[in-house]
């Protein structure tokens, strides 16, 4: 499918102006100081080769080629696994924080005696019901979000940067505390951002799109904020936003992470549809799950699973934030194991592997391994890891099994 | 009939905690604040996990206790020292 200009940004950069990555980015910048800059540009460098490694011409043009890719080297079941364990976790975990981050924000900087839980429940409603109209209608949706989100930050940021008093040279000598651990979590920015519904258009276009973003809200939150506050705050975008335009800042940020929210479940759900309708398509050529069918099945079975975890008080638990992280660990772990075999794929055709692809795979497999043992929950990540992927395999060997005992009676009726 | 009373039931054990909750005392905004620097008076934010780290508004000099934790903060406390819980 041919994607305009806009709505291959507004797809692909759903996650990067979600307020996760806002407090990704702020938290990184706080601890790494103006060194956040040179290795924001590197891995958006390092997305944008691994973009174009997805693009080579060698590979399966089809819509569905991230799962054949994975198919070819693994096998039907554990590609399936693998991209189930990738997708519904994420979707359904990070559809939980967001919205949850939203109600608060909404109770607090907009209207304080609105339930904030009241207003998770009714954007959680009223996203899940954009999920049921034409796919033209979802994209709309899905450009003004990214929209209103890009353009706030841009427009904070540039106010700031244009207005602040603190000079580039001030913000050179701020501290640099420098851990492996914190510019692994600048993979974390770029989740989704890559795929193939931006094949038609360059791999760069969402990396730079997200590097511009965060470059110049980095430089305003650091010459506004110090750079213990930032690392240390929940919030650093907010506190950043406040800094920059007082109240109103504020309200413009409040926006933000609504907007930001909505931009991020929305991408997040469609790109899990799409995954989903990839092993539909190559597995499945009848009946069962076509992929009209699982518009109606999907979207609210997401809803229903966020809005359980809600309802039993996840957000309040320290856990979501394991599990969330956990989730976007696997879809990075994911995202590695498609290039990994995407370099496997081009060597089978006796076709030589191009360095940087071969360099940005091998980066993304060790940042991979340093979120996992820098975090302070690695054995709980690594069980829900593994277990995800158990799950999903077993998910994944009973759907594909049930849906072949189905064509065979079909093929017999006929 | 017995699904009515089943939705009944099940409300009335939903709503029981929070009528429960009526014996504790609620201090005003303006109590709290005539307080205020009192060495008796100690702020807890029992908010954990999103809850906490979501909200932009946090009393200064709250310490966090959260709410699941309730049995291994609370022998830190003194029975004389006026403990202010807030959850939102």
């Amino acid at each position: 499918m041919k994607h305009s200009f806009a709505l291959s940004l507004a797809l692909g950069s759903g996650w990067l102006l979600c307020p996760e990555s806002l407090v990704i980015a702020g938290n990184n910048a706080g601890q790494l100081g103006w060194l956040t800059l040179p290795l924001l540009a590197a891995v958006a460098l390092l997305f944008a080769v691994c973009g174009r490694l997805l693009n080579n011409p060698l590979l399966p043009t089809t819509d569905s080629k991230e799962f054949q890719i994975l198919q070819e080297l693994t096998g039907t079941i554990p590609a399936a696994g693998i991209t189930i364990a990738a997708c519904i976790p994420l979707v359904v975990l990070a559809a939980t924080a967001l919205l949850v981050t939203s109600g608060y924000t909404f109770n607090e900087v907009f209207l304080y005696w609105f339930p904030n839980f009241g207003f998770s429940f009714l954007l959680l409603v009223l996203l899940t019901i954009l999920q049921f109209f034409p796919e033209k209608t979802i994209f709309r949706a899905q450009v003004c979000f990214a929209a209103l989100a890009a353009g706030g930050i841009l427009g904070l940021a540039l106010y700031g940067i244009t207005g602040g008093e603190k000079t580039v040279t001030k913000i050179l000598q701020q501290p640099v505390h420098f851990s492996s651990a914190s510019p692994a979590l600048l993979f974390l920015l770029f989740v989704g951002s890559t795929l193939s519904w931006n094949k038609q258009k360059p791999s760069f276009l969402v990396p730079l799109a997200g590097f511009v973003i965060f470059f110049l809200w980095i430089l305003a939150s650091l010459a506004y904020v110090t750079p213990e506050r930032l690392a240390s705050s929940t919030i650093p975008y907010m506190t950043a936003a406040r800094k920059i335009m007082g109240d109103p800042g504020r309200q413009i940020m409040g926006v933000i992470v609504i907007s930001g929210t909505c931009a991020a479940i929305t991408s997040l759900v469609l790109l899990s549809r799409r995954m989903l309708a990839e092993i539909i398509s190559e597995e499945m050529t009848t009946g069962l799950l076509t992929e009209k069918a699982q518009q109606w099945i999907f979207p609210p079975l997401i809803a229903l699973s966020t809005g359980l975890l809600m309802a039993t008080g996840l957000a309040g638990d320290e856990l979501l934030e394991v599990l969330l992280r956990a989730a976007l660990i696997l879809w990075l772990f994911y995202y590695s194991f498609v290039c990994l075999s995407a370099l496997i794929w081009i060597k089978k055709k006796s076709q030589p592997i191009s360095l940087p692809a071969g360099i940005g795979t091998l980066i993304l497999m060790i940042s991979l391994f340093t979120l996992v043992i820098n975090n302070p929950h690695t054995i709980e990540i690594c069980i829900f890891i593994f277990s995800t992927l158990g799950i999903s395999g077993l998910l994944a060997a009973v759907w594909l099994s049930i849906h072949k005992k189905f064509n065979t009676q079909m093929e017999t009726t006929v | 009939m017995k699904k009515i009373l089943f939705l009944l039931s099940l409300i009335l054990l939903i709503a029981a905690p929070s009528v429960f909750a009526r014996d504790v005392p609620i201090m005003s905004k303006d109590d709290l604040n005539a307080q205020l620097g009192s060495d008796k008076l100690v702020i807890l934010d029992v908010r954990s996990g999103r809850d906490w780290s979501s909200s932009e508004f946090k009393i200064k000099g709250a310490v966090r206790a959260p709410g699941s934790e309730l049995a291994k903060w609370s022998a830190n406390y003194k029975k004389d020292q006026t403990l202010v819980l807030y959850c939102a």
